[in-house]
């Protein structure tokens, strides 16, 4: 018998790096990578100041044809920023990208040990011992190959997803906006006048409109809500339902897409009864109650209650920049601790607005930090304060406190910051809670994806610089305030990276996947059904009957790679050790192990 | 003096553009730019990708760690940058200015002027034999003056490509590097040349500076070498910055008091930019992070009008920040006047306490200087300008358009910026960008 591919002597190739100093500042990088060279195997080890830099990966390339690596190891960052980039770099070298491993000495090394730098020298020492050991077992895997839906559903019809939407139908790829509201446009039609351009929000969603209805690759479902999600990349099924008349439900139907981007957008914060007087009295209102109610009145003389109105006050961070112990957490328990981005220039275009509309109505401002970073913003803050606005300052662990009077009027008290921490109390005719953004009610869709929310509740990217628009889940990506507070501008912009993400994906009839799934072996499953309870990706292992030689049927378990997410709870549980995942097998655990143990004894040795 | 190149021609610095028509081109290696280029690239479009710098990497790749994650810049930009080099789609350009963004039959033209690195790139080896060898010291550019490099150098550690730069501005023509050279790479004769090329469209990802010369007589006081840049700051605090560690630049000393100006070249109308820089606060706080621990007994002080912690995480940050002991202390400095020893003096009313005017004596002061447009005249290369000098965007429906037919705009080109906010525009200009090119193409064929 000949000898298989895989048995060949390996020749490892070992790059330690030094992380511009991040790693070596800790770690005596030059002691890791001569201990390293003397393991069975290791052919080169070498450090280097950057190996992701192009000359860190040209030397993998040049030294795998020059010296003919087999294996490679490289110990820098977590394999999360770089894993990638050196298995490319392996391939380019000329072998399988799949023959490498990754080995972590920054986060869990130099950065963990700082104050410890022979434990961290000696854990590098023993990480990449083990990943050299792993590394000998590896196998040439190839990636999957799925067949590619090549058109996108957008989850949400606001301004992000009409302009995803729009982009990926103007490249040529078919998209679906599934809304539950019968008209497009999310919430920017309530907005009134947008800064920084001054132009209405329902003149922009209605442009935006028309452009989507004139757009025959794509196709409106609104209102309608999704019930049903299953799939993976390129093969998404998606079940939804018609809304009837009060959103009764209707009829059901399916589509197939090969990516999904989330737009679900966001809701305005609402105050609990009694938040800064929300609800005690209707001279209290929120942000976009105001906009409605102001903006339906006629210019010259406003009046409430019958009653003119004289002064209007404008409460930031109603929501938002929430403290621990001082502001009462929401209905799970969290405090609000984000910024909500917009409310700043928001309040500060309405009160430009209110002292041009109605120039009779002084407007007070009661903030903690005038946040008008963005472009133009600035103006709306010189403008306000030319046109009289009066602003106070309050500290946020000393939220102001909200009364009314004998007369009925609003009472605020706070200290005010600008002249010195001086007790002040002012009362208004009119308080707005400049109330911040909140994600909108998703849990539905994030347990259907399988979606990562943050600390805010928004939904996560898998990293702000790296994937800023991509979700954890492969082929679906953010757009919008479903991701975090933004602007309208800021909106479509992450409305068209998403688009770029997903032409780019399904710009093709294929889409592949990485290997790491689950294989069985069949002579040594027993069809215990074991894998199957454990599962928690629905349909990726299942039970398939199979007839044996002597024409009786026995149960197998058998993976769809394209569900499968390498997770490994059916290795863990498999009685028989029938399973096994490709690229993280059990012999390679215990190889890595054997190398954990047996550099601790070199260590020890020495 | 200049020749012409026409495509094909394989060029004495080795970067030959195969052909004089790509779908785009985008202006600006930057991380804006980068992505801009990957993002088309990764579409199936073909894009030239043109620098006036001898590296691509932009701003980014010269910080030292970046808000509000803290990741390393370089492990974020190195990996951007060698994905775009080895892109099979795009083509790089460095040394390479745009002079003019034109319109020609219903395509856009593209004027570049190829400026001289009197090195032949095809020769070169990037192994620095000619920078060893070079007698001239010059000021680091890389390093924002902090260090010195040689009249012939490799950019930097990391530069793409790694390829040698004579700086004719300094270099006395001795002839070491030359002989230096181990393959005969160095050109003393080389000449600018232009080259013009046809695109689809054009993506101006052309990048902010910092208005660190000023006339804000307040803050220049007579012996001004330990007020610096927010830039210099980042290459301090660099693991692999000048000193490997932080010193102050005029004895060296370890700062023990560290002052931030916040709004130093913003929000100041006196000085022309009265708008906000939108990235001073969160990397005066992040640096101000990276400062405790790299000088644990340091004092840092922040002064500030108000703390525009704005963006996802960045709120939590400057919390956090605060809980680690950095001092805020609101107000805008009103002077920075002369100290003994070399240490500066910040005149500043504590408009939280009593309204008390304070001297105080800080170490070192960086001022957080405004971000302008890198591009000082778009009008001048063919691009359009917004009030602020910025390049413009008219329409709030498609940010990404900056006003003339096929042109696009991404990241700190129009407007300031933070390096997400960046990327997501420099996708939203690749979006918009292919959505144009195919519009483009499928008119074409109706037709």
């Amino acid at each position: 018998m000949e000898p298989e591919k895989d048995e060949e002597a390996p020749k490892i190739g070992v790059y330690v790096c030094r992380c511009g100093g991040n790693i070596s500042d800790v770690v005596d990088v030059e002691r890791v990578a001569k201990t390293i060279a003397e393991m069975e195997g290791v052919a080169i080890s070498k450090v280097h100041t950057f190996m992701c830099s192009d000359p860190g990966q040209s030397m993998i390339v040049e030294d795998i044809k020059k010296e003919s690596l087999n294996r490679v190891v490289v110990a820098s960052c977590s394999p999360f920023l770089h894993e990638l980039t050196f298995r490319n770099a392996v391939q380019r070298g000329g072998l399988n990208p799949y023959l490498y491993d990754h080995v972590n000495i920054r986060e869990q090394g130099s950065w963990a040990h700082k104050s410890d730098p022979e434990g961290a020298t000696a854990k590098a020492i023993r990480l990449i011992a083990a990943g050299v050991e792993k590394v000998k077992h590896a196998e040439p895997l190839e990636r999957i190959r799925l067949s590619n839906h090549q058109r996108a559903l957008v989850l949400g019809g606001g301004a992000a997803g009409m302009k995803a939407a729009l982009e990926l139908a103007r490249r040529g790829i078919p998209a679906v906006i599934i809304d539950k509201n019968a008209e497009l446009g999310g919430h920017i039609k309530e907005w009134g006048k947008l800064f920084p351009t001054d132009e209405d929000g329902q003149t922009l969603a209605a442009r935006l409109r028309s452009e989507v209805e004139a757009e025959k690759d794509i196709e409106v479902i609104a209102p309608a809500k999704v019930t049903k999600i299953s799939g993976f990349v390129g093969n998404y099924d998606v079940a939804f339902e018609r809304l009837g008349e009060g959103g009764k439900p209707g009829e059901e139907a399916k589509l197939t897409v090969g990516a999904i981007i989330v737009a679900t957008g966001f809701e305005p914060y609402r105050p609990a009864e009694g938040e800064f007087g929300y609800r005690k009295t209707p001279r209290v209102m929120t942000m976009p109650e105001f906009i409605a109610w102001a903006g339906s009145q006629p210019n010259g003389r406003l009046t409430l209650d019958g009653r003119e109105v004289r002064r209007v006050g404008f409460l930031h961070c109603v929501g938002s920049r929430q403290i621990e112990g001082v502001h009462k957490p929401q209905p799970d328990g969290r405090v609000n601790t984000y910024c909500s981005r917009v409310c700043c220039s928001t309040v500060l275009n309405q009160a430009v607005q209110v002292r041009k509309r109605f120039p009779s109505v002084s407007v007070l401002d009661f903030h903690q930090d005038i946040r008008s970073y963005g472009r133009g913003h600035e103006d709306y803050y010189i403008e306000a304060s030319n046109r009289g606005v009066a602003f106070f300052r309050y500290h946020g662990d000393e939220p102001p406190e909200v009364a009314t009077d004998a007369e009925g009027l609003v009472r605020l008290r706070m200290k005010d910051y600008l002249t010195w921490g001086e007790e002040i109390e002012a009362s208004m005719d009119v308080l707005v809670l400049a109330v911040g953004m909140t994600p909108s009610p998703i849990g539905d869709l994030i347990d259907m994806l399988k979606l990562a929310t943050g600390h805010d509740r928004f939904l996560q990217e898998v990293h702000p610089k790296l994937r800023p628009v991509e979700s954890s889940v492969n082929g679906v990506f953010l757009a919008g305030t479903a991701q975090a507070p933004m602007t309208l501008e800021e909106a479509l912009c992450s409305a068209g990276a998403a688009a770029a993400k997903a032409a780019a994906l399904l710009g093709s009839e294929y889409v592949e996947v990485d290997p790491f799934v689950a294989r069985v072996d069949e002579a040594k499953c027993t069809g215990c059904e074991r894998c199957v309870e454990e599962c928690a990706y629905s349909g990726a292992i299942v039970m398939v009957e199979k007839e044996t030689e002597g024409g009786g049927k026995v149960k197998k378990a058998e993976v769809n790679a394209g569900l499968c997410a390498g997770c490994g709870a059916c290795v863990a549980v498999c009685p028989t050790r029938a399973i096994d995942l490709r690229g993280w097998s059990l012999k390679e655990f215990d190889s890595m192990v054997d190398g954990l143990v047996s550099a601790a004894e070199r260590l020890a040795a020495k | 003096m200049s020749t012409e190149i026409t495509a094909g021609e394989e060029t004495e610095r080795g970067e030959a553009v195969e052909r004089d028509r790509y779908d785009a081109v985008v202006i600006g290696a930057g991380i804006s730019g980068i992505q801009s280029a990957l993002d088309l690239g990764d579409q199936g479009y073909s894009v030239l990708l043109v620098e006036r710098e001898p590296s691509i990497g932009g701003r980014m790749i010269s910080l030292s760690k970046v808000f509000p994650t803290l990741d390393c810049a370089s492990c974020i930009t190195t990996p951007k940058m060698s994905a775009v080099a080895r892109h099979p789609k795009v083509t790089i350009l460095v040394n390479t200015e745009v002079e003019r963004v034109a319109d020609k039959d219903g395509e856009k033209e593209i004027e570049l002027l190829r400026k001289p690195t009197y090195v032949d790139n095809r020769a070169c080896i990037g192994c620095r034999l000619c920078e060893y060898a070079c007698p001239v010291e010059v000021p680091d550019r890389f390093e924002q003056g902090l260090a010195l490099t040689r009249a012939i150098a490799v950019p930097f550690t990391n530069a793409i490509p790694q390829k040698a730069v004579l700086d004719a501005e300094h270099c006395i023509f001795c002839g070491a590097c030359a002989r230096a050279c181990p393959t005969d790479a160095i050109r003393y004769e080389q000449e600018p040349r232009r080259q013009t090329i046809r695109a689809g469209i054009v993506v101006a990802a052309t990048g902010f500076k910092l208005n660190v010369g000023i006339n804000k007589p307040q803050y220049q006081p007579k012996n001004p070498r330990n007020v610096i840049s927010p830039l210099q700051m980042e290459r301090l605090l660099a693991p692999h910055g000048p000193y490997g560690r932080v010193l102050r630049p005029s004895d060296g000393k370890i700062p023990e008091s560290v002052a931030y100006v916040l709004c130093a070249g913003s929000r100041d109308k006196s000085i022309g930019v009265p708008y906000c820089s939108r990235v001073c606060c969160m990397y005066s706080i992040k640096q101000a992070m990276l400062l405790s621990g790299a000088l644990p007994i340091a004092d840092i002080t922040i002064y500030y009008m108000d703390i525009r912690a704005f963006g996802k995480g960045f709120e939590e940050f400057y919390q956090n920040a605060k809980a680690m002991g950095i001092q805020f202390v609101r107000g805008k400095v009103a002077r920075v006047n002369d100290g003994p020893n070399g240490d500066l003096i910040l005149r500043v009313e504590m408009t939280e306490e009593d309204g008390r005017v304070e001297e105080r004596q800080h170490d070192l002061v960086v001022l957080a200087y405004g971000i302008i447009p890198e591009l000082e005249s778009p009008e001048q290369v063919g691009l359009r300008a917004g009030s602020d000098g910025f390049l413009a965007r008219p329409d709030s429906t498609r940010p990404a358009f900056a006003g003339i037919e096929g042109v696009f705009t991404a990241g700190c080109a129009a407007g300031p910026k933070d390096i997400v906010d960046s990327i997501i525009e420099a996708g939203a200009a690749a979006s918009a960008g292919s959505a144009y090119l195919s519009q483009c193409a499928s008119k074409t064929t109706k037709s």
